[in-house]
């Protein structure tokens, strides 16, 4: 059991330290499992060609998993045998079944939320002056054209938007407009849902291309609204 | 020395232990080993219990995104809403929204929710579209939509896309008062016409308070430009609209054209005729898995 004992103690707690304590050190994160994963594997790769250096603790380590194999002296662990025995080829099976059998599952779409606007609409600044008058009509704009969806209170849970997939974007929640700039905005305002390249999933949007109905300057008044209503600022260059 | 003395009620010191008592108390402690094992056993078994059950509800959430018309032998019920073979197709539910993407827009629409199940035979498929109106109206309508071809289509009939070449939709479209369904084409706004070929029938009816509409069509045409081609086992795109025939106070129809309930692009599938082939796959493995561990037990004991 010696020989067998070590490795499977060092395996079990090169897991734990990979699991727990490594990401609770400064700095670090949770690892993946693939990367645990693959972590183990090394390590049982180091452990089998430790072991297997010297003939004799090669015998130490193949020993006792030969022995538990052909069944010769491993007393009550007969069943555990026999488990072993009856559930590899089990599994073999279900991964196989599960690598074969056709997928009930539709395609799945990776859908890009923000992506990358056309070069004309990088680096715009708000061409109007950030004043309450402004904001206020901003504000008046939106609940008049973006609210139906965008919601009331700017978090995407208008009454048009429960049948719309993709859902309209909720402002309040920090990974939209708060990591956007406003040209950003103004884009994706002004070309609506059709203007989105292929990784943005043009054809399921919703949104208006709203550059048919609105002037620029109630564009920009809206992007004003739209942030001060959500309680974030634009995206800037540091 | 809690444990020991659990085994060993006579509470003996170590250096006391005879051989055979040694040998006692390993067969003793192996009791234990079948035990844990059993356990460990029986508590897998209500794990893949557990899982089993656990997928059911994954496999209904699963019917929210995509229809799925099963095969069935011995007739489809074409024209009849009511027939009992429609109990065995399992319902979808789709959200609706009002049409606000182009004007004319409109904020407030009757029809919320959409149920759609389908069936075919190899040869035609019918949908049942199923939705709560609380009055019958001449006008009451309703519209399914597909993309046709491979090119992606805007869900807003097809419009154009600024940076995507889109395709053209095939649209069913069924109103109360004429008692039948229209096929259609459209790519973009203002481009939505009949078909020369009219390959599309729909019957709807109305008691207590739901509609309930069949649309039936053979899976293929033979026009693959204009009509969806539906393939058994394929994914296809589609979406639903419906307009409440209601008038307001001025005796105005308060949705149409544009102005109407919508749904997003979902998935549509056909099933394919069952493929028993995995299973087959699986038993091959079974059998090269055992096969592999005769060899290597047998080697194993010769080796020795």
């Amino acid at each position: 059991m010696g020989a067998l004992g070590k490795p499977i103690i060092l395996m079990v707690a090169m897991y734990l330290f990979l699991k727990f304590v490594l990401p609770n050190i400064p700095g670090s994160a949770p690892l993946p499992s693939s990367l645990i994963f693959l972590y183990l594997l090394l390590t049982a790769s180091g452990i089998v060609i430790y072991e297997t250096l010297s003939g004799e603790s090669k015998d130490a380590f193949w020993g006792p998993m030969q022995r538990f194999l052909t069944g010769e002296g491993s007393g009550g662990l007969q069943v555990l045998r026999y488990g072993v025995l009856i559930l590899f080829p089990l599994l073999v099976g279900w991964e196989t079944y599960g690598s074969t059998a056709s997928s009930d599952l539709p395609p799945t779409e990776g859908r890009t939320i923000h992506p990358a606007p056309p070069g004309e609409y990088t680096g715009l600044s708000n061409p109007v002056p950030k004043t309450p008058d402004n904001i206020m009509q901003g504000k008046g704009f939106y609940a008049a054209f973006c609210s139906p969806c965008h919601g009331g209170n700017f978090d995407g849970k208008g009454p048009a938007a429960r049948g719309f997939n993709p859902p309209p974007a909720n402002f309040a929640d920090p990974t939209t407009i708060a990591m956007l700039q406003e040209s950003y905005l103004f884009w994706r305002i002004k070309k609506g849902g059709v203007g989105l390249p292929i990784e943005g999933a043009p054809w399921k949007s919703a949104m208006p291309r709203w550059e048919v109905e609105l002037p620029d300057e109630w564009i920009w008044k809206i992007i004003m609204g739209e942030y001060d209503g959500a309680h974030q600022s634009p995206r800037t260059w540091e | 020395m809690e444990r020991i003395n659990l085994h060993e009620p006579g509470n003996k010191g170590e250096e006391q232990r005879t051989g055979s008592e040694w040998c006692r108390e390993n067969e003793a402690s192996m009791k234990p080993v079948n035990h844990i094992m059993k356990q460990v056993l029986r508590s897998g078994a209500a794990v893949i219990t557990a899982m089993v059950i656990g997928s059911v509800p994954f496999s209904f959430a699963q019917e929210s995104v995509a229809v799925r018309a099963a095969l069935v032998t011995g007739g489809l019920p074409l024209d009849d809403p009511n027939a009992a073979a429609w109990s065995s197709a399992a319902p979808a539910s789709f959200p609706m929204s009002p049409q606000v993407h182009w004007p004319n827009r409109i904020q407030e629409v009757t029809v919320k929710d959409v149920s759609v199940r389908a069936l075919h035979d190899g040869k035609q498929v019918a949908f049942l579209l199923e939705y709560s109106d609380p009055t019958q109206d001449p006008d009451d309508a309703a519209a399914f939509e597909f993309m046709v071809g491979d090119k992606k289509a805007h869900f807003a009939h097809g419009q154009p896309m600024l940076q995507v070449e889109g395709g053209p939709v095939n649209i069913w479209f069924w109103k109360n008062k004429a008692g039948k369904a229209v096929d259609m084409s459209a790519k973009g706004f203002g481009t939505l016409k009949p078909q020369a070929h009219q390959d599309v029938n729909a019957k709807g009816a109305y008691s207590n308070g739901t509609w309930k509409v069949v649309f039936s069509r053979n899976l293929s045409t033979e026009h693959p430009e204009e009509d969806v081609q539906i393939t058994p086992g394929q994914f296809i795109s589609i979406a639903f609209a419906v307009w409440d025939g209601r008038k307001d106070a001025a005796g105005e129809l308060v949705e149409k054209g544009s102005q109407k309930s919508v749904s997003s692009w979902w998935y549509f599938r056909a099933d394919a005729p069952p493929d028993y082939s995995s299973y087959m796959y699986a038993a091959v493995a079974v059998a090269l898995a055992l096969g592999f561990q005769f060899v290597l037990i047998r080697k194993l004991k010769k080796g020795q």
